[in-house]
């Protein structure tokens, strides 16, 4: 395999034939338990009325994001993003909090819902296979992939690749890359003969979702500053102005309350 | 699927349960011995041995991660053909078959009543002598021929052969005839062989899918082939009453009658020699029986056949005029399982000679040499004893064409419960499951009653296990050694990745000892299986090492001497046979001819049956991993049929047919035509000791009526018609 | 013989005591369930609603109604507008007890609930939740100086103490609203990372400010709400003449939320989402009918602000209708992951309807803090400014 500068997966909607190897394939490398999963065979499933039909099948895992909103929403800073691609979450800071659930767009992490305090619950998601992408071998779900659905390789290589494949065969391709642009960019590029809206795939704009409240964030402490030294200010100017004002009324007499209904 | 499995961590889990292995034991000597001898494990027992998927028949290469003598994960190997790296979800999910909690791993008898499931553990000792001296008396008592064998092809299977040869019975029933031997005797008949290579190059243009459902009855690599065909732009006509993955993925889906196939490839057959279509030097130079074609399918115009397949007479040509404008970049797909109706036969001999026809020969058919290869060696063994008796399904005194090797399975039945012309009294089957794969499941059960003694050599209490009188656990293909498998240039080692659990055996010990008991030592002259394996590889001049190491060895392939000046086929005439003497001769049609097929009733549905990816016929259903990842199995109806019988999805309904009723829920789906169900096979388990599968779905072949082309004796698994109302 | 039997007089409580008691202790049952289960059994929360009735009830509103004590600390304090201070303390009190029910609430909603600590230690500087849960600690420290002598002026011994907080109690003061500005906006900021799953009604990049506006509106309706409520229940004085000045203000501060909604809105372009939304333009118009034009309308009437039982209508109609905002935002307006992995083990129920567990938790956190609320207000200070008997009245 080439060199690999940033790690990524090609998924062509049009060879899946849901057969689910790849799902087989990360439980049994990943050692999941028997009732969860780290990848999805999703989509419209069969589309329209006999003998007018349609299949559109997606397989869904974690898109690696180049600006991953689970990392950007974490507390405690559970996960990383390497810079070759993929990005993981480390269980032993994790407070189970469950907002990288909310914030990624892609609804990818999951929570061990039936773990106790003494089990310990945690979040599982897709980790790209470092143990096998470190050692020259492919992840999981891509090995396997009996149609070649699922492919692996260099980002750019594999963006060339898909709009190579859509502009070889223009009417059979939506014209568009997903992955390519959406949320800033991911590893995990799609093409498609169905609308990817139908595969359950959110529409994104090319910045990254994260990128308003970071920049909240990025104001908060300055914000913080000014704010307090605003109140500050307004105290004291008011602290005078009333000091004044009593001592220009004098001591004309201790004031007495207004009118009390009661 | 909806049933939870509480069993969390399957790996871990699958230690456990493997009980009769000490747990954290460092591997046991032999596998570990040998793996490391070999450089592929380390001290701490880790590392990666090459083998081969056995979760369906096609064998493919793959290479198993050990840690701590445990196998924890299966990749497809890049030099095994059949794989090409890949694994299909059920070879992907293999290691699961091995460490299923209900694996048989002590040799059983039976206790209690046959079907009841009580059984003991015995010894091999024991249970060895228990299945030799039943099958001695039953030879002794009625003759060897009492003695009924059967098996599902399978590596150990020239072995199992041996054994039953020398023990001199004639009843061998194979998978054969539930499956493919409509394709099989139609190539016989048309090539000279059991089924040419297919070929999926660049230039193959034009594919036409007759019920070969590629993209979930999964080949690894053939499965591949055709995507790759279809992305480099190949036109795919795919013909099937349903709208299966296969279906979308083609250029164009025909939603045809079922049972017609037959009139829409004599009606190809028609346009194409009518209008002169064909390759005529082909045709004329490598063919016999042009004349008697033409005369016979000069009747079977497009208009002829669109009333009768649903099809319209312009589709119909408008695909013979495709198919020889691509020709001869084209492949008419013979199917494996096309074998639907009693007139199947015709409908594969009109699609081998549609192929020939086009003249596609050497260019996307070719010769592929089949699996037994000549170069490998093989211990010396006496010849086998005369048979005289006759053979209880009927060959060849009632099905002539059909070979010896391949039977025809689902009629021994009807002469066991007869009791005509003899009565057979034992029953030894292996890797095969008979109770739920012939059609009329009550039947089987009803011949199994006749027999004094049935011994079943299997991995897991399968439901033919269940009713079995000794039940031997064999290694599964992880724990065992097999004969080698030759493919393309190549033969290819199954090996032991692990030690076996328990007690379990390789089949090639377990039938020499059988052997030995019986007085047959003879015919099982290897001491053991690596003894095997070193004559099998004497020849070739590699050493066994090697092959451990590398999974495979090269065995060149006899060299071609020059270009042959005339191809030539293995048929009576030595070319491609149009017009078939040797059918002619036993009174069958020597060319294809229409057979109408029996049609449902008003209120009647055709019951299609046809694999899905996550399942290899009636023996995965146990799988954790497989069950996992599986629909929940329902019978479908087309959507608005269901609307006007007022039935939904996920309603519980009751299917009858002739044979039987069946309870089972309802899914109401676009993907199948009006007048058709469909079931998923390989569920409603009758076994007890399948503690995942049983009680999950209900089984088609309760319900199957057993139909068998007469010519080629296949069954016809899409004429049992149906009646379905809410239960 | 007639038994007759009187407890202790420790033990002699009112029914409405004991009613609180009870829901405690159901609270407390569940929440030892979860502990040692998981969140799974009791709840309905699940890989499609990772966060549900605890986020929307116990953080979102539970925050919000807490706004009250900033709100008073700027007032008092800030503006020096004295004549507020009886209403101070109960406010403080309640945004004290109201933190405190946030965070228990967090501990059982958390999954590793042994582990909130980690945020001081673990920071991640671009999330928004660490700077809720940080502020929330911090505020939650101000709040108890700021309450501190309450409870130290009944003590003549620690007199010394409460005197010294009050010496120096500006720039906790200045740092409590300033805390408050950050996290009851944040709680909107939070919201910021789901452009594609929160209802386009609800998200903007400026949902900071129409949280933090709306707090303070929040805020105001709860010291109306709290006074009345408190009154009736202590028998004290309603200082209905203060009261009536904080309904005034209302119309002014919703005034603004309103033209804030809308104008994003309209600068959006998406004010024709108001009628094309269905369900969501419906909860829309609720919210906005309820917490905010009926609020504005209604208190522009004297009649209605100086009249107690109105006064009260008002607040609670007002804090309704916010409310329902919290419950959009956080949830009813957030679309979830879709229903389209087909492979039923796996797919996550995609309805959620929370369970009665799960409300059973709620109402027993918000049980322990009316009772504490009692509990503190019976026994120490809490209304001493007006009525210095007031508090050991009721012995
Ligand atoms: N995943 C998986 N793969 C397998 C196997 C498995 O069990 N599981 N088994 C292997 C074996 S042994 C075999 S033989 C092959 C079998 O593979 P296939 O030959 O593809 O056989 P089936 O899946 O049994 O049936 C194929 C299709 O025939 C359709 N059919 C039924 N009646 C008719 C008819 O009258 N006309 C037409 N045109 N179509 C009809 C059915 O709807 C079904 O979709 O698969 C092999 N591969
Ligand atoms: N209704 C219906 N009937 C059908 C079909 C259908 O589609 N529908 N398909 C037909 C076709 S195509 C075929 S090929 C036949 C297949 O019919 P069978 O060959 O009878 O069915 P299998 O399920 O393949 O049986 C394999 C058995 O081998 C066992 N086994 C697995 N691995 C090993 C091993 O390593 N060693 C041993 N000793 N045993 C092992 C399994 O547990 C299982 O019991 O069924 C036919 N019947
Ligand atoms: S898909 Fe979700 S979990 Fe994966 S990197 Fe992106 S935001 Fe994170
Ligand atoms: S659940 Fe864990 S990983 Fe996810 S945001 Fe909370 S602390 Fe981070
Ligand atoms: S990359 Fe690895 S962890 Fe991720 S889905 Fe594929 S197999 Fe599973
Ligand atoms: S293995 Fe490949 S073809 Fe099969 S479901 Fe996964 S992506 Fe699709
Ligand atoms: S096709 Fe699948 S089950 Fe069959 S041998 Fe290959 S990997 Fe194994
Ligand atoms: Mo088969």
């Amino acid at each position: 395999m080439a060199e690999i500068k940033h790690h990524a997966y090609l998924f062509d909607a049009t060879r899946c034939i849901d057969c689910r190897a790849c799902m087989v394939a990360c439980s049994v490398e990943n050692n999941i338990p028997m009732d969860k999963t780290r990848i999805w065979v999703a989509g419209i499933g069969i589309k329209g009325e006999y003998p007018e039909l349609e299949r559109g099948t997606m397989v869904y895992h974690c898109m690696h994001c180049d600006h991953p909103d689970c990392m950007s929403a974490c507390p405690v800073g559970a996960y990383t993003k390497a810079e070759d691609g993929p990005v993981t979450y480390n269980p032993d800071v994790c407070i189970g909090c469950r907002y990288c659930m909310n914030a990624c767009p892609f609804g990818v992490p999951h929570f061990d819902y039936d773990k106790g305090i003494i089990d310990g619950a945690f979040i599982d998601k897709c980790t790209f296979c470092p143990q096998r992408i470190y050692n020259g071998e492919e992840p999981a779900c891509v090995q396997t992939c009996p149609t070649d659905a699922l492919e692996y390789g260099d980002r750019e290589e594999l963006i060339a690749k898909a709009h190579a494949r859509i502009a070889a065969h223009p009417d059979r391709y939506i014209d568009h890359v997903y992955g390519e642009k959406e949320n800033g960019g991911t590893s995990y590029l799609i093409i498609s003969h169905i609308p990817f809206s139908e595969l359950g795939l959110p529409t994104l704009p090319e910045t990254p979702v994260n990128e308003v409240s970071e920049k909240v964030m990025e104001m908060t402490i300055p914000f913080a500053l000014s704010w307090g030294a605003v109140l500050s200010g307004v105290a004291a100017g008011v602290h005078m102005y009333n000091k004044n004002k009593e001592e220009k009324e004098g001591e004309a007499k201790p004031e007495k309350k207004a009118e009390v209904e009661k | 699927m909806t049933k939870t499995i509480s069993r969390r961590d399957f790996l871990k889990l699958g230690a456990a349960s493997a009980g009769a292995v000490a747990l954290g034991q460092m591997l046991p000597p032999q596998v570990a011995q040998a793996a490391r001898a070999a450089g592929l494990l380390n001290a701490n027992g880790d590392g990666y041995i090459h083998s081969m998927c056995e979760m369906c028949v096609w064998r493919c290469g793959l290479t198993a991660k050990v840690v701590d003598g445990r196998v924890v994960k299966l990749d497809g190997n890049p030099e095994h053909a059949h794989s090409r790296g890949n694994l299909c979800p059920r070879g992907q999910s293999g290691l699961m078959n091995t460490y299923d909690p209900d694996r048989v791993l002590t040799p059983l008898v039976r206790v209690g009543k046959r079907g009841e499931g009580k059984f003991r553990q015995a010894s091999w000792d024991e249970a060895l002598d228990i299945v030799a001296s039943n099958m001695q008396k039953i030879k002794d008592t009625y003759g060897a021929e009492a003695m009924v064998f059967s098996s599902t092809h399978n590596l150990s299977q020239p072995l199992f052969e041996n054994l039953l040869y020398a023990f001199g019975s004639p009843n061998y029933g194979t998978q054969r005839s539930l499956c493919f031997n409509a394709m099989i005797v139609s190539n016989l008949m048309t090539y000279g062989m059991e089924e040419p290579g297919r070929i999926y190059d660049e230039n193959l243009k034009y594919i036409l899918l007759t019920g070969r459902n590629l993209l979930e009855a999964i080949s690894t690599s053939e499965t591949h082939d055709l995507i790759m065909a279809i992305d480099r732009g190949a036109k795919v006509v795919y013909l099937d009453p349903r709208y299966t993955k296969t279906a979308s993925k083609a250029t164009e889906w025909l939603p045809i009658k079922p049972g017609m196939d037959l009139a829409f490839h004599l009606a190809l057959l028609n346009i194409i020699i009518s209008e002169k279509l064909y390759d005529k030097t082909f045709v004329s130079r490598n063919t016999v029986g042009f004349d008697e074609l033409k005369t016979e399918v000069a009747r079977y115009t497009a208009e002829w056949a669109a009333p009768l397949t649903g099809i319209p007479a312009e589709t119909i040509t408008r695909i013979a005029h495709e198919l020889a404008d691509a020709a001869p970049h084209v492949l008419v797909h013979n199917g494996w399982r096309t074998s639907n109706f009693t007139n199947s036969f015709h409908t594969q001999r009109a699609i081998s000679i549609l192929n020939a026809l086009l003249g596609n020969w050497d260019v996307t058919m070719a010769d592929a040499g089949g699996e037994e290869s000549g170069t490998l060696g093989a211990p010396p063994q006496p010849p086998y004893p005369r048979v005289s008796a006759l053979r209880l399904d009927g060959v060849p005194w009632k099905y002539p064409v059909v070979p010896l090797k391949i039977g025809v399975f689902q009629e021994l039945r009807d002469n066991i419960v007869s009791g005509d012309p003899y009565q057979a009294h034992g029953w030894f089957i292996s890797r095969q499951n008979p109770i739920m794969s012939i059609p009329d499941r009550s039947k089987t059960i009803k011949a199994f009653g006749k027999m004094d003694f049935i011994v079943t050599v299997d991995i897991i209490m399968n439901d033919t296990a269940w009713f079995s009188d000794v039940v031997l656990p064999e290694a599964s293909y992880l724990e065992r050694y097999d004969p080698l498998l030759p493919v393309g240039d190549k033969v290819f080692l199954r090996q032991p990745v692990i030690e076996p659990q328990g007690e379990a055996k390789s089949a090639l010990w377990i039938y020499k000892q059988l052997g030995e008991r019986l007085g047959l030592g003879d015919y099982f002259q290897y001491a053991d299986e690596e003894d095997y394996l070193r004559q099998q590889l004497a020849p070739l001049g590699v050493s066994l090492e090697e092959v451990k190491a590398k999974g495979y060895a090269e065995a060149p392939e006899t060299p071609h001497e020059g270009e042959p000046a005339e191809l030539s086929w293995n048929t009576p005439s030595g070319k491609v046979e149009l017009f078939s003497d040797t059918l002619s001769r036993v009174g069958f049609p020597g060319v294809p001819v229409w057979e109408e097929p029996p049609q449902p009733s008003e209120n009647q549905f055709y019951l299609l049956t046809g694999k899905v990816a996550q399942a290899t016929q009636f023996g995965t259903q146990n799988n954790q991993l497989l069950h996992k990842y599986s629909d929940e199995p329902r019978i479908w109806m087309n959507a608005q049929t269901a609307a006007k019988l007022g039935l939904a999805t996920d309603d519980w309904v009751e299917v009858s047919s002739e044979v039987g009723t069946i309870h089972t829920k309802l899914l109401a789906t676009q993907a199948i035509r009006p007048d058709c169900v469909y079931m998923t096979p390989g569920y409603g388990h009758l076994s007890k000791g399948l503690k995942t599968a049983f009680g999950v779905g209900a089984s088609d072949s309760a319900i199957h009526v057993t139909y068998t082309d007469p010519i080629s004796g296949s069954q016809a698994l899409s004429q049992t018609f149906v009646t379905v109302k809410k239960a | 013989m007639k038994l007759n039997i009187t407890l202790p007089k420790f033990l002699r409580i009112g029914l409405f005591p004991a009613i609180l008691i009870v829901l405690m202790a159901i609270a407390a049952v569940v929440a030892l369930i979860r502990y040692t289960y998981g969140i799974g059994p009791i709840s309905d929360l699940s890989n499609s609603y990772p966060w549900g009735f605890w986020i929307s009830f116990d953080l979102f509103t539970g925050v919000a109604i807490g706004s009250g004590a900033f709100v008073m600390a700027a007032v008092v304090y800030i503006f020096e507008l004295k004549e507020f201070k009886p209403l101070l303390r109960p406010s403080v009190l309640t945004g004290f007890l109201g933190y405190i029910m946030v965070v228990i609430a967090l501990l059982v909603d958390l999954g590793h609930p042994e582990r909130i600590w980690y945020m001081m230690i673990h920071w991640n500087h671009t999330s928004v939740l660490l700077e809720i849960g940080i502020c929330v600690m911090s505020y939650l420290t101000v709040l108890a100086i700021e309450f501190a002598p309450v409870i130290l002026e009944n003590y003549p011994k620690l007199h010394n103490i409460a005197h010294l907080i009050h010496k120096f109690i500006m720039p906790f003061v200045i740092l409590g609203v300033v805390l408050s500005t950050l996290h009851q906006s944040s709680l909107g900021s939070l919201l910021l990372i789901q452009p594609a799953k929160l209802h386009p009604l609800w998200w903007t990049p400026i949902l900071p400010v129409m949280f933090f506006t709306s707090a303070i509106s929040v805020g105001l309706s709860m010291i109306i709400f709290e006074s009345s409520m408190s009154s009736r229940y202590f028998q004290r004085g309603l200082e209905i003449h203060l009261l009536e000045k904080l309904a005034k203000a209302l119309p002014i501060a919703l005034g603004v939320y309103l033209v804030l909604k809308f104008g994003e809105l309209a600068v959006a372009g998406e004010l024709g989402l108001l009628f094309t939304s269905g369900t969501m333009s419906v909860l829309f118009w609720a919210e906005i009918l309820i917490g905010v034009i009926f609020p504005i309308v209604w208190f522009s009437f004297k009649t209605n602000r100086v009249n107690p039982n109105r006064l009260l209508t008002g607040a609670v109609v007002t804090l309704l209708g916010l409310i329902l905002n919290r419950f959009n935002v956080s949830w009813f307006a957030v679309k979830h992951p879709d229903p389209l992995y087909y492979l039923p083990t796996f797919m996550s129920n995609v309805k959620y309807v929370p369970t009665l567990p799960e409300v059973a938790v709620s109402i027993g956190i918000f049980s322990a803090g009316i009772m504490a609320f009692g509990l503190l207000a019976k026994y120490f200070p809490v209304f001493e400014d007006e009525h210095p008997a007031a508090a050991h009245a009721g012995d």
